[in-house]
């Protein structure tokens, strides 16, 4: 097991690099550069050229690249174009903003929808069922800036219980931010749960009409005991991989519930800097993203193999 | 999201998602979107006696994460500017140039040599006393090619920095290059504002001025404040502070109205079925800056077919104005008749193309042009874009034009859409003086000029306008430049609308018109109780 998630590893490794290689590329065929989109109508040339002599501009975009690639290795991720903030203590902060918010979306939405999809599996076809099932297939199809928008309009326009915007700066302490942390938390813990209540559905039944759960009933074992000790166990293996999917979704998700609610994390950090073509910014949220994907599947792997006995035998005699 | 105003709307930020959720919104709070519905709308904000104090907060797109408080720079935060500091002179309600720092003026015959004569009991922020070598050196600042002010082009070509000079402390005076009459006007401009003698290298954090606040923090891209001046010149303000806050999303911010938690929205034109939302809250409503967007339809004067005259005087007479208006802007407005100047500017002349499809058919057809097909540009970087486009290409249609409607990226629209594509869909905001408006963005050659139009003939009235020193002569001049530009150019203005502008029922004496803001009696309504 060792080997294989050295090897996993590896190939992170090989993601991370293909992936800021892709955002320099994508972000070179955008049309404009940061003095072009800073300056907006004001770009007359000589402005334009004073803006970019300003920013160091001048030198040929693959080289500001290899420079910004050769300072991330020592673990320094360069200046901000547009604000000249150094990157690395930004990201941070805009990182722990969103942590705040994933965090709470995930643990939220995933004790949700494992008890809501074994109840429906549980259940099955009946009326809670048919509620949970006809709600989660909600879930899925609105997208998440209408529930933002709706939860700010319950929450804070109608019942006027949390803010619907956030007016702080990224620096603002955890305290500060705290009651504005809800409802964006909510609006992504919707979305993750519905995928995640559908497939756990789907695999509690399976796994009920199996022969292992028929025969521990049949040896007289409680419905509770025979869910909880045989059944989940196995049920939540299909899912985990969905589960991965999902946290590793949310880094895109962010971008549009943190505009919703003008959250400063890294979606909205993010969109400036695409907005602005602030290279050093965009490379390490390329990074930072395709890592936390990684370590999703890596650690959905991972426990899928601490599930099930079977796959660690199997990793372990091709070693 | 972030925002260029010497030029246009001083707003470069996109509005991410804006109709999406403008639409949803609308939708859920049982909202009709039909027919024209600013009947329903206030025409004005409320105005009354406010309480003393309190603080006023204030939703903002921020400029760019690169933004600065100086007052010259391109990438200036434009709401604290009227704030914090003053100019030498500005434009009042009538639309007349008005004294500001400058008590009075004068000019010499030839229209060559100008003196100011600069108030006596201004201070600024940290006490030093404005001077007229504070005027030298913040004139001097605007014509600095390396500072690269939208400014710039307006005013380098008609003086050397060395030819403006402080006889004394209170003496600004300016030796022109060329003739100008219409100076005084020319320093409206909100990157004119008066900054510190020698302040150029911090006065972007500073925000050290002469102005009815002063500042007591600033974030770029972020929240802010700023707090009574006591001492200011024309009185204590009736607020005590204002809080500014950075909301790029246009959502966002007027979600932040509905929940209370500003007072209100600047730079936000709000579309038609937000504004009602708005208005139909309990504590938010609508005010309406007259004439506040201007809108254009430039036809590139450098790219078949619009090189040809007769071809863009065949558009003009081939779409209606006044469908554009009811369409676009559901009436709230005044229509522009292809005149770049506000039907409520002292400047204004009523010249108007009578719509006429059939001969802008003849003009066509004279011209080799029959069946004319064109590509026209529009986007979601303001709601009124598209709506306007398609009224445009609906009614082009009676003289047998054809518009294909190309709806192109709005964080590059400025970019790559602007000044690039034959035919678009635009607007500023308005508020530039005359003389300013006519030679920026009309004069051949100018940076701004975005139907890239050059005529000898129009260049010459504007020539004679700025030597003559007769204010009725001038007046004259500068109405036949605009009958020129009706007749002539290839810039379409369909109509100017109003701005709908989010604020607080508790906002009282909100007046904003061209680039005026009254942050001096701007106050809260009497009965909202402190807030901690």
């Amino acid at each position: 097991m060792t080997l294989f998630v050295a090897r996993r590893l590896g190939a992170m490794v090989l993601t991370v690099v293909l992936a800021s290689l892709l955002v320099f590329v994508a972000l070179q065929a955008l049309p404009g550069d940061v003095a072009t989109q800073i300056l907006g109508r004001d770009a007359t040339p000589e402005a334009v050229q004073v803006l970019r002599d300003q920013l160091g501009l001048d030198q040929p975009a693959w080289r500001r690249y290899l420079e910004w690639v050769g300072g991330a290795i020592q673990g320094d991720f360069g200046t901000s174009l547009a604000s000249g903030e150094a990157v690395g203590s930004e990201l941070a902060l805009h990182l722990r903003n969103t942590l705040l918010i994933a965090v709470l979306a995930i643990a939220g939405g995933l004790l949700f929808s494992l008890v809501l999809g074994v109840v429906a599996g549980l259940y099955r076809d009946r009326w809670p069922d048919h509620l949970i099932s006809g709600a989660s297939l909600v879930g899925m199809s609105v997208p998440e800036f209408v529930v933002a928008t709706v939860l700010v309009l319950l929450f804070s326009v109608t019942i006027p219980v949390f803010p619907a915007v956030v007016l702080d700066d990224a620096d603002a302490t955890v305290g500060q931010l705290l009651p504005a942390i809800w409802l964006p938390a909510l609006a992504l813990s919707i979305a993750l749960a519905a995928y995640v209540v559908r497939m756990m559905r789907a695999s509690v039944i399976d796994v009920m009409a199996s022969e292992y759960v028929q025969t521990a009933r049949l040896r007289g074992l409680g419905t509770g005991r025979v869910v909880l000790r045989h059944a989940l166990p196995n049920a939540v293996l299909p899912t985990l991989n969905v589960i991965a999917l999902n946290v590793a979704w949310l880094v895109g998700g962010v971008v549009v519930v943190e505009t919703v609610f003008n959250y400063p994390g890294i979606g909205t950090l993010m969109i400036d800097a695409v907005y602005d073509r602030d290279l050093p910014v965009l490379q390490a949220i390329a990074v930072l993203s395709a890592v936390v994907y990684a370590l999703c599947n890596l650690a959905a792997d991972v426990a899928a193999m601490g599930l099930n006995p079977r796959l660690r035998a199997g990793g372990r005699s091709t070693a | 999201m972030r925002r260029p105003a010497a030029t246009g709307a001083p707003i470069t930020r996109r509005s991410l998602l804006a109709t999406g959720i403008g639409l949803a919104a609308g939708a859920m709070t049982g909202c009709s979107t039909a027919g024209p519905a600013t009947t329903a709308l206030p025409e004005q904000a409320r105005a009354g006696s406010a309480r003393a104090g309190g603080e006023l907060r204030i939703a903002r797109p921020p400029a760019s994460n690169a933004e600065t408080l100086d007052p010259a720079s391109s990438l200036c935060a434009y709401e604290y500017l009227g704030a914090l500091y003053n100019r030498l002179t500005r434009i009042d309600r009538d639309g007349q140039v008005v004294p500001d720092l400058a008590a009075e003026w004068d000019v010499t015959e030839d229209a060559m040599r100008w003196t100011f004569r600069i108030r006596d009991d201004v201070s600024f922020h940290d006490g030093r006393p404005c001077t007229a070598h504070d005027a030298v050196y913040t004139i001097r600042r605007l014509l600095d090619p390396d500072l690269a002010s939208p400014q710039q082009g307006v005013l380098a070509p008609l003086m050397e920095p060395g030819g403006v000079t402080a006889a004394d402390d209170r003496t600004l005076v300016i030796e022109l290059a060329t003739p100008n009459a219409e100076l005084p006007s020319l320093f409206t401009g909100y990157n004119c504002y008066v900054v510190p003698d020698g302040s150029g290298d911090d006065i972007g954090v500073a925000g050290i001025g002469t102005g009815p606040f002063r500042l007591d923090s600033f974030t770029a891209a972020g929240r802010g404040r700023v707090v009574a001046n006591d001492a200011y010149w024309e009185g204590r303000p009736t607020l005590d502070s204002i809080a500014f806050f950075s909301i790029a999303d246009q959502q966002a911010r007027t979600n932040a109205l509905l929940a209370d938690q500003v007072d209100l929205l600047s730079q936000t034109n709000l579309d038609f079925v937000t504004a009602r939302v708005v208005n139909a809250s309990d504590n938010a409503t609508i005010a309406r800056v007259r004439n506040g967007q201007w809108y254009t339809i430039p036809m590139l004067t450098t790219v078949e077919p619009f090189t040809d005259p007769d071809v863009r005087r065949a558009v003009k007479l081939a779409y209606d104005p006044q469908r554009v208006l009811d369409v676009a802007a559901q009436g709230a407005g005044d229509l522009g008749h292809d005149n770049p100047v506000p039907p409520d500017n002292p400047l204004w002349v009523d010249h108007a193309l009578e719509r006429d499809p059939d001969q802008a058919r003849a003009l066509l057809r004279a011209a080799g042009y029959d069946g004319l097909t064109v590509d026209m540009y529009t986007s979601s970087y303001d709601p009124v874009f598209t709506p306007m486009t398609l009224a445009f290409k609906d009614s082009v249609a009676d003289a047998g034009i054809t518009v294909n409607v190309r709806n192109a990226s709005a964080d590059s629209y400025y970019s790559q859409v602007w000044m690039q594509q034959p035919l678009m869909a635009t607007y500023w905001y308005t508020g530039r003086p005359v003389d300013q408006l006519l030679n920026q963005i009309f004069r051949g050659g100018s940076s701004y000029n975005e139907t890239a139009w050059a005529d000898d003939t129009f260049d010459a009235i504007l020539d004679d306008a700025r030597r003559e020193i007769d204010d009725d002569k001038r007046r004259t001049l500068y109405q036949d430049a605009q009958r020129y530009i009706v007749d002539h150019s290839g810039s379409i203005t369909p109509m100017f609308a109003d701005r709908l502008v989010g604020l607080s029922r508790d906002v009282v004496n909100y007046y904003e018109h061209g680039f005026e803001f009254d942050y001096l009696n701007i106050g809260l309504a009497d009965h909202r109780g402190e807030r901690s």
